[in-house]
């Protein structure tokens, strides 16, 4: 691929991402536990990781952070849960494509990814309010994380099935 | 759609969330007494016993933002926060021992323990 169509499709998956994370944010989930959603910026993970690797993927995710935290003015602790969640996600399911991916799916990938992301987020909550009394919640964000996994995985599935039929990336 | 590794991962997956259920069940305090606790930033700034409560007290707590917090009897919650994802507020009242409820944002936390009248059984 040459250099202009594989910034031009990141760029692209950038936005996508981003566009995403906002949405998101408007659908009301009855938990009222930071972390609860559905991760769709994830599907965006997912696509990077398979078609362009682990280290565009950390690119797209670190900008895609930053950028939402800027657009949607939620502030500094906000921001620091969603990298710290990201990274560990993408870092999780990077390896687990780079090392296994003949014995998981997309979908086994995408939970792993999604629990390692609430973990990410967990963590950081300990550190930022300098105490493990957070760490109640992590049953409850475990299951919500193989539930957001589930649903992320299979619309990655989907959609990296049908990106391999239009060949946007050949060329 | 579903490889083998897939069912040795969801196996796992299964494992860890049934003992985090375990461990928090067994950490969970079922005593009579009720006491509530309000912590900013790793400190407990206040402990109130709940049952002995008669009148309904506000507490605040400025940082990054502005807290307000209700104490009434038998119950706490988050009344009001400055802050951006409201979730502290939208937790509503803690009754029971074992429950939390978290202003992230704002480094607070207050919740609900069985300490009043806990004897230590396991010395």
């Amino acid at each position: 691929m040459n250099k202009t169509r594989r910034i031009t499709i990141l760029a692209a998956f950038v936005s996508l991402a981003i566009v995403l994370s906002i949405l998101e944010s408007s659908i009301q989930i009855p938990i009222p536990i930071a972390g609860v959603k559905l991760g769709l910026a994830n599907i965006v993970t997912i696509l990077v990781i398979i078609t362009f690797g682990y280290k565009d993927a950390f690119i797209v995710v670190t900008l895609r952070c930053i950028l939402v935290s800027v657009l949607s003015g939620s502030g500094l602790s906000i921001f620091l849960f969603s990298i710290a969640g990201g990274l560990l996600s993408t870092l999780v399911m990077s390896l687990l494509y780079a090392f296994l991916r003949k014995n998981l799916s997309i979908l086994g990938i995408s939970i792993a990814g999604s629990i390692a992301h609430n973990i990410g987020q967990i963590t950081v909550a300990c550190i930022w309010l300098n105490t493990f009394l957070v760490l109640t919640y992590l049953p409850v964000l475990l299951v919500s994380g193989v539930v957001a996994g589930i649903i992320v995985g299979i619309i990655s599935k989907i959609v990296s099935d049908s990106m391999q039929k239009i060949k946007i990336l050949k060329g | 759609m579903l490889k083998k590794g897939d069912l040795i991962l969801f196996g796992v997956i299964i494992i860890i969330i049934a003992s985090a259920f375990l461990i928090s069940n067994l950490s969970h305090n079922n005593s009579a007494g009720k006491t509530a606790e309000i912590i900013h930033n790793g400190k407990v700034l206040r402990t109130f016993d709940l049952n002995s409560i008669t009148k309904s007290e506000d507490i605040t707590i400025d940082d990054k933002y502005h807290n307000i917090i209700r104490v009434e009897q038998g119950r706490i919650r988050f009344l009001e926060s400055t802050c951006p994802d409201q979730i502290c507020v939208k937790t509503g009242w803690l009754t029971s021992n074992g429950d939390i409820a978290v202003c992230l944002p704002n480094q607070a936390i207050i919740k609900i323990t069985g300490k009043a009248d806990n004897v230590d059984i396991v010395a």
